[in-house]
């Protein structure tokens, strides 16, 4: 990385009071925590993205950081987490989707009923994909209901891709060789597409989590996917974003958030609901005084 | 006199008429969806501000909330600072959190919001610093524990000093900790606020 | 009676946002022997409460998102093993108005901040059935 201050360039030194700042905020902000052996990965990171933003000191960065100058906090939380998608990432709330909350949903339902479940954000289509997957494979009662998934994201580009359905080995690379011959085709160059059925059982569609106009256009969810995006919101767009997520919820519909994420960092709307597989979060019933 | 449009528009279009009415809904879904509605809306201001007065549910408290901070102007902030002083702890929590997220609106209260007469009122007060400049915030909250006798304001203020606290604000620690030297948790709460600040290279 | 090794007294989860406070009951209560975790506020102490078993949760009343009475209710009307766990609410109000609002939301004990260290190892251990 350049040092655009001249002279004696080296990094930043980082006391562990300072460490202990940032940690506290961190925590506080995201609900991120380190134990005591994490701490070199802590100055590593920190250390970054001090260069990164240029700092003169762990001091001028900390100001950047709780004012989220430029996304800092965007940039800091990517740098600690990994943030690529692939198929059947975090399986656990998939798991769970079909051991736990199919079956509370699938009881409010007639035979034949709808079971309406959102990837938002779609990213390149991994995981609307994933949960289409998922559902023929782990799901008995998949063929006994309507299931419609909804994949949309803010950004057209990824959309189409998420529509033409191709991916690379790394994308795949938690799938069985089993489940991508049965559902996938070998393309030319070594990637995958996957099957046509597949790719019209999702409808994909652009929104924005922050625009109630967008949000008005999808209700009666019953379950929602919105994982590793509202970490990265100020609290502003995360409140905006939670009342437009409850509206598009049915009642007692659930909504699934990102591993490093909870709501207690979010929003006060929804109910903790704990499964063996995985914490998920449901929109009340009914309003409470 | 603007036309008046049927239906609801979910956010801040056409005539508002409708929704300011609904705000009085017996029913929580609409009152709900009459302050989203409203969301964005200048004028809606004072009569989100009476809706909050009197919302008995939270969800809808919530929302009426973050319809004021989307406004984000002096008349927002006047509206949410009344439930400071509710005896319903949750309404006072989430009086704090929207005023936090509105650091320059809420910055010309701040002076008399930390020297008010309620010991409650300043202890949350100290909550809505967090979010301003280092500079400014260490000034406010020095002031206030220079003069500031009981023991729960100052935790609350030292508590915020230990993130943005300046090396401006060690004397006034100092002359804290001879104030309370006999209340243990204060005595480790400056202790730590002192690390912590000096720690921190300037 | 072979056992060499000592087991954590009993497990406590401190909520509260401010950190110097649970840095403070924390290096407090394990100094006494017990194991402790943390949270910031009613629905991250949810989450925890639901995914670990624990001896006692200490509750602040005046947290963001969800306070501690609203934390209390909700975690008595769960269904589920954690919703019986002993709670000691801890606030900054002295008037009898607010213990007893504490007793009806659920907590088993109740006291008044500033709490020194020795106080409170002393009520954690009463509560949890561990020895001082």
């Amino acid at each position: 990385m350049e040092d655009s201050n001249g002279g004696a360039s080296h990094a930043v030194h980082i006391s562990p009071e300072e460490v202990q700042r940032f940690c506290e905020f961190l925590y506080r902000r995201t609900g991120i925590s380190f134990t005591e052996g994490k701490r070199y990965f802590i100055d590593r990171r920190l250390e970054d993205r001090i260069a990164a933003t240029m700092s003169p000191s762990f001091q001028a960065y900390f100001s950047l950081l709780r004012a989220d100058a430029d996304h800092e906090i965007e940039h800091l939380i990517n740098s600690f987490t990994v943030n690529e998608t692939y198929f059947y990432r975090e399986d656990h709330q998939l798991r769970c989707m079909t051991s736990s909350l199919l079956e509370v949903i699938a009881s409010q339902k007639k035979p034949g009923g709808t079971v309406r479940i959102w990837s938002i954000p779609c990213s390149t289509g991994e995981e609307p994909y994933s949960i289409a997957l998922w559902l023929m494979e782990n799901w008995p009662q998949v063929d006994s209901y309507n299931v419609e998934i909804v994949g949309s994201d803010i950004d057209t580009r990824a959309l189409r891709a998420a529509a033409e359905g191709i991916y690379g080995d790394r994308a795949l690379m938690r799938l069985s060789r089993d489940l991508i011959g049965r559902y996938f085709r070998p393309m030319a160059d070594g990637s995958h597409q996957i099957d046509e059925g597949l790719r019209n059982s999702i409808e994909f569609t652009r929104a924005n989590l922050i625009d109630a106009k967008d949000m008005a256009l999808y209700r009666d969810f019953d379950i929602i996917f919105c994982r590793n995006v509202l970490i990265y919101f100020d609290d502003v767009s995360r409140r905006q974003a939670a009342e437009n997520l409850y509206d598009c919820l049915r009642p007692g519909g659930y909504i699934c958030l990102g591993h490093s994420e909870s709501m207690s960092r979010i929003s006060p709307l929804f109910r903790v609901a704990r499964f063996p597989d995985a914490i998920v979060y449901q929109r009340p019933e009914a309003d409470h005084g | 006199m603007p036309l008046v449009r049927a239906g609801k528009s979910p956010a801040g279009d056409g005539d508002s008429a409708p929704h300011r009415a609904a705000l009085d809904s017996p029913d929580a879904e609409s009152r709900w969806m009459a302050v989203r509605a409203l969301s964005g809306n200048v004028d809606a201001v004072p009569a989100l501000a009476a809706a909050l007065g009197r919302e008995p549910v939270p969800r809808v408290r919530e929302a009426i909330m973050t319809a004021l901070i989307g406004i984000g102007n002096a008349a927002s902030v006047e509206a949410i600072l009344p439930d400071l002083r509710s005896d319903d702890a949750g309404l006072r929590a989430a009086a704090v959190e929207a005023l936090q997220t509105m650091p320059e609106a809420v910055a010309p209260f701040m002076a008399p919001l930390l020297s008010d007469s309620d010991s409650d009122v300043r202890l949350l007060a100290t909550e809505l610093v967090r979010n301003m400049d280092a500079s400014e915030a260490t000034r406010l909250l020095c002031g206030l524990i220079e003069r500031e006798q009981h023991p729960n304001v100052c935790a609350a203020a030292i508590d915020v000093l230990t993130e943005v606290g300046t090396p401006q604000a060690l004397p006034a620690l100092e002359k804290c900790a001879a104030r309370f030297a006999a209340t243990p948790f204060l005595s480790f709460a400056i202790s730590v606020a002192i690390a912590r600040i000096s720690g921190a290279e300037g | 009676m072979a056992d060499t090794a000592t087991p954590a007294k009993a497990r406590v989860l401190v909520v509260d946002d401010s950190s110097l406070v649970r840095l403070y009951y924390r290096s407090a209560l394990e100094k006494a022997g017990f194991q402790v975790e943390q949270a910031i506020n009613g629905i991250e102490a949810m989450e925890k409460v639901l995914s670990e078993p624990f001896d006692l949760v200490i509750v602040d009343v005046n947290m963001p998102r969800m306070d501690g009475f609203s934390f209390l209710r909700t975690l008595r009307s769960a269904d589920a093993d954690a919703a019986t766990v002993p709670a000691l609410m801890i606030s900054t109000e002295s008037e009898t108005q607010d213990a007893a609002e504490a007793k009806a939301a659920g907590a088993n004990f109740y006291l008044v901040k500033p709490v020194a260290e020795a106080e409170l190892v002393r009520h954690v251990c009463v509560l949890t059935g561990a020895s001082l």
